[in-house]
């Protein structure tokens, strides 16, 4: 597809956002609150925060994988049962300033939910969602992105990209649902030169450059499936608490259980988040459970964001927003801990006992 | 979710649909409470309809859990009914729930619930007239204070503003001055692993970000180089205790003041005993949130404790070890006012301000991990026979989660800031448990650091305030 792009002054851009409310989206867009930054509707254009570096504090995935879903409700009327479906979605949604971390962790989500038998609730929802993601114009402290693969330009995931330059913000268009987010392109946008392809080049390196984890290889998958009884892990996941903070701010965490929710009178059947990191999580009803262990469970979503995979050229499932570094309460490292491991285990081989 | 829920106020805008009565659950004890509805039944005195009865053996039994239940139902008011102090059938269970309720219900005001719509009574069973007025007045106060708000995050609002902590603090150390901390503590803990008084050491080293320090557990005496000291060591080490120890007969633990408190409380609750422990008392520079001090050390001397072990300042190691039942620990708060201001909004706005905080909630339950005296090996959250705590995660079951949370550390929380440092959401949780902190000592005093001091939750007096009682 041809690419069009635009340079929009802040003010055009706001006026952009509230002529996507006006056509009836609901736009999702960071906010702050209580001193929190947040993916939230927008009632107005002029709450979202236009910046052009900072994340979220969690992903925005919530507005495809609610925390928690009703999948039906019922009531009970005498004898009487009745059943109700989940309402579709009423609006078409907007995703806008998503990092380009975070629209690559759509991606991850789409595997679960999309590969497969389809969940019908969330490609309801993701149908009716378009992303417009924003490049960063400088990494936060947490970030390793270009570790993983990925890039703080980077476009997977995105319909629309935002990159703020000098010159303005330049809005691209990547997709066929990212153009049809327009109807009649505003007369006064200016159209961007073909050269501003170098100003964004620059940006990227700038900003890769602000990042010092080195690259996460390939390979290691294998390395960290062979090592997988290694002692090191219960060294390295000695600090961890078991809560599910790493999974409930990470982008490509997609783990959930069924709750219910009921009275006397009516109730509902729920999906709502869960994490491997919870001792419950796998705690069988005999009272077994298979991951007996905070090291075993950390184990689990270390190795499923970089091991477990089908085919060996498959991305990680990391995307390197390094949100679950600068939040866990313990301190724990994600690369830290893979690369630690992957040394443990060349060095005193895959079955150094635990 | 609920039907009694559709009854419930639009966002709390107080605007009371047509029609409307009060929904109002009643909590009465099998003993008295209920005998004495019985009374007022058969001797046919007339009160309103308004209440749905349960019944229970005893106030004791009654758990804030089912006081929420109620609220998270749709009712709009509770009543809690019991035996009057001296004449429990189980000799104390209302003497303790005395304690209990007066505790929740200071919370519950904090957070923004009407205290129209919570009421205690002593209703004995001769007492058919007593009940028969209780349910009238009652029933009165909660439809005055209207349709319970909506468990929801307030949409569009601009908040509060609320006044900030000042300065104040340790004083500041140099880098000199730290470094030569640092050299004192790797001195400190490579002797006693060496001369095999502790299996570990539990402190903290270098983190992977800017300023970060995380935990980190030291075996062998010769790798003591590891352990760091400065303004990133926020955790509260003794969370770890319990699993060291379980490879260890004796642990080190390095510890700032404000970690002492949830000490005492792990072995005032017989989860250690102060024999297994070896504590490393570290003078403190204070440490950060983001990039400034932490709030609870704005009211902090940052003086190493004498109830520890050994004393680590810039002056040298010290062996120490000061009698308990002497040590004072006295720490006002710079967050008090900030407390005071938010009890000085009226009902909705602090409804509003709790509902958009609690809103936040993931049930990450980092809180919980990160506490030191969160230590039961199965929480109430995650049960499911019967689910008191609702699994999804929005308002309603947020906020059951965030007061019971509180509550089962009433009277027990050390102060130590953990579960709101912990917060992926920043929650005020810190406020919520300093609320509850001030309200126990001003009802029954303070609890120091001596674990044979009994915590104020699990003990009554017969003369306890009972003022709001009817
Ligand atoms: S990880 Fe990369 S894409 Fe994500 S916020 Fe940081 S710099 Fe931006
Ligand atoms: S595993 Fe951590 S760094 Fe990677 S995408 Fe998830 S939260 Fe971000
Ligand atoms: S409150 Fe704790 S962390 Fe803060 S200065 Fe005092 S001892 Fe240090
Ligand atoms: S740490 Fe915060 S977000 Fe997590 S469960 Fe506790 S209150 Fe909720």
């Amino acid at each position: 597809m041809d690419r069009t792009q635009w340079l929009l002054t802040e003010s055009q851009l706001r006026e952009w956002v509230r002529s996507l409310l006006d056509a009836g989206n609901s736009v999702v867009a960071p906010v702050e609150e209580d001193g929190v930054l947040l993916f939230r509707p927008l009632t107005s254009e002029e709450r979202a925060i236009l910046a052009p570096s900072g994340k979220t504090r969690w992903s925005p995935k919530e507005f495809l994988f609610p925390r928690s879903e009703p999948l039906y409700r019922y009531t009970l009327d005498g004898g009487e049962v009745e059943i109700e479906n989940p309402p579709a979605p009423q609006r078409p949604q907007v995703l806008f300033g998503v990092r380009s971390c975070d629209a690559g962790g759509l991606l991850r989500l789409d595997e679960i939910f999309l590969s497969g038998t389809k969940d019908p609730l969330y490609a309801a929802r993701r149908e009716s969602t378009t992303v417009v993601s924003m490049a960063c114009a400088a990494a936060d402290p947490e970030c390793f992105c270009t570790a993983v693969g990925g890039s703080p330009v980077g476009e997977e995931g995105s319909d629309l990209q935002l990159v703020p330059l000098e010159e303005g913000w330049l809005l691209r268009v990547l997709t066929e649902k990212g153009e049809a987010l327009f109807g009649d392109v505003d007369e006064r946008w200016q159209d961007a030169p073909a050269a501003i392809a170098k100003e964004v080049e620059k940006l990227e390196r700038r900003v890769a450059g602000q990042i010092e984890r080195s690259p996460v290889k390939q390979e290691w998958s294998k390395t960290l499936e062979d090592g997988f009884e290694h002692e090191a892990w219960d060294r390295l996941a000695q600090h961890c608490l078991g809560c599910s903070v790493c999974a409930y701010v990470c982008p490509s965490c997609s783990c959930f259980d069924m709750n219910h929710e009921a009275n006397a009178w009516c109730g509902e059947q729920c999906r709502s988040w869960d994490a491997c990191t919870f001792a419950i999580f796998t705690h069988h009803a005999s009272g077994h459970n298979p991951r007996s262990t905070h090291q075993e469970r950390y184990r689990q979503r270390v190795l499923h964001k970089f091991a477990f995979k089908a085919e060996d050229d498959e991305p990680f499932r990391c995307v390197g927003c390094g949100r679950c570094v600068a939040l866990c309460p313990a301190g724990l490292d994600i690369v830290d801990t893979v690369t630690a491991a992957v040394a443990a285990i060349r060095e005193e081989g895959a079955d150094a006992a635990r | 979710m609920t039907e009694a829920n559709v009854t419930v106020a639009e966002s709390g805008t107080g605007s009371v649909p047509e029609g409307w009565q009060p929904h109002i659950v009643a909590l009465v004890c099998n003993w008295c409470s209920y005998a004495g509805a019985d009374m007022a039944g058969t001797t046919r005195l007339e009160y309103p309809a308004n209440v749905r009865m349960v019944r229970f053996p005893c106030t004791g039994r009654m758990s804030p859990l089912m006081i929420l239940k109620a609220f998270e139902q749709g009712a709009d008011g509770v009543l809690v009914s019991g035996c009057h102090p001296g004449d429990c059938h189980y000799v104390q269970g209302n003497l303790v729930a005395r304690r209990r309720f007066t505790i929740f219900r200071s919370l519950m005001d904090f957070i923004g619930i009407d205290l129209r719509r919570l009421h205690f009574a002593w209703v004995s069973a001769a007492e058919g007239h007593k009940w028969a007025r209780v349910v009238s007045d009652v029933t009165a106060a909660v439809s005055e204070a209207g349709p319970l708000p909506a468990f929801e995050s307030p949409e569009d609002w601009d908040g509060v503003e609320l006044p900030s902590v000042g300065d104040g603090g340790p004083q500041e150390l140099t880098a000199d001055q730290l470094d030569l901390l640092r050299a004192n503590l790797r001195r400190a803990a490579s002797e006693v692993l060496a001369a095999k008084r502790v299996g570990v050491v539990i402190g903290y080293g270098a983190g992977s970000l800017p300023g970060q320090n995380v935990p980190k557990l030291v075996t062998d005496s010769s790798a003591c180089e590891i352990l760091d000291w400065g303004h990133g060591c926020v955790n509260n080490l003794s969370t770890y205790i319990g699993d060291a120890l379980e490879h260890n007969d004796r642990v080190a633990v390095v510890v700032k003041t404000c970690d002492l408190g949830a000490i005492t409380g792990l072995i005032r609750e017989d989860q250690v005993r102060r024999d297994q422990l070896l504590l490393i008392g570290m003078q403190c520079p204070g440490v950060h949130s983001g990039s400034a001090l932490a709030a609870k050390c704005l009211s902090c001397s940052g003086d190493p404790h004498p109830i520890c072990d050994l004393v680590v300042s810039v002056d040298g190691v010290h062996e120490s070890c000061l009698d308990p039942s002497d040590a004072a620990l006295d720490m006002p708060d710079a967050r008090d006012e900030q407390i005071a201001y938010l009890e000085s909004l009226p009902y909705a706005e602090r409804w509003r301000y709790w509902q958009r905080q609690f809103g936040r909630c993931l049930r990450c339950y980092a809180c919980r991990a990160a506490c030191p005296l969160c230590y039961c090996s199965s929480c109430i959250a995650d049960k499911h026979r019967p689910q008191w705590v609702p699994t999804s995660i929005d308002n309603a079951g947020n906020s059951t989660w965030n007061i019971i949370r509180a509550i089962h550390l009433a009277g027990r929380c050390s102060g130590c800031d953990e579960c709101a440092r912990a917060c992926p959401a920043d929650i005020r949780l810190d406020l919520i448990n300093r609320k509850l902190a001030l309200e126990v000592e001003r009802q029954y005093g303070r609890v120091g650091l001596d674990p044979e001091e009994k915590s104020a939750l699990i003990d009554f007096r017969m003369e306890d305030s009972e003022e709001f009682i009817l």
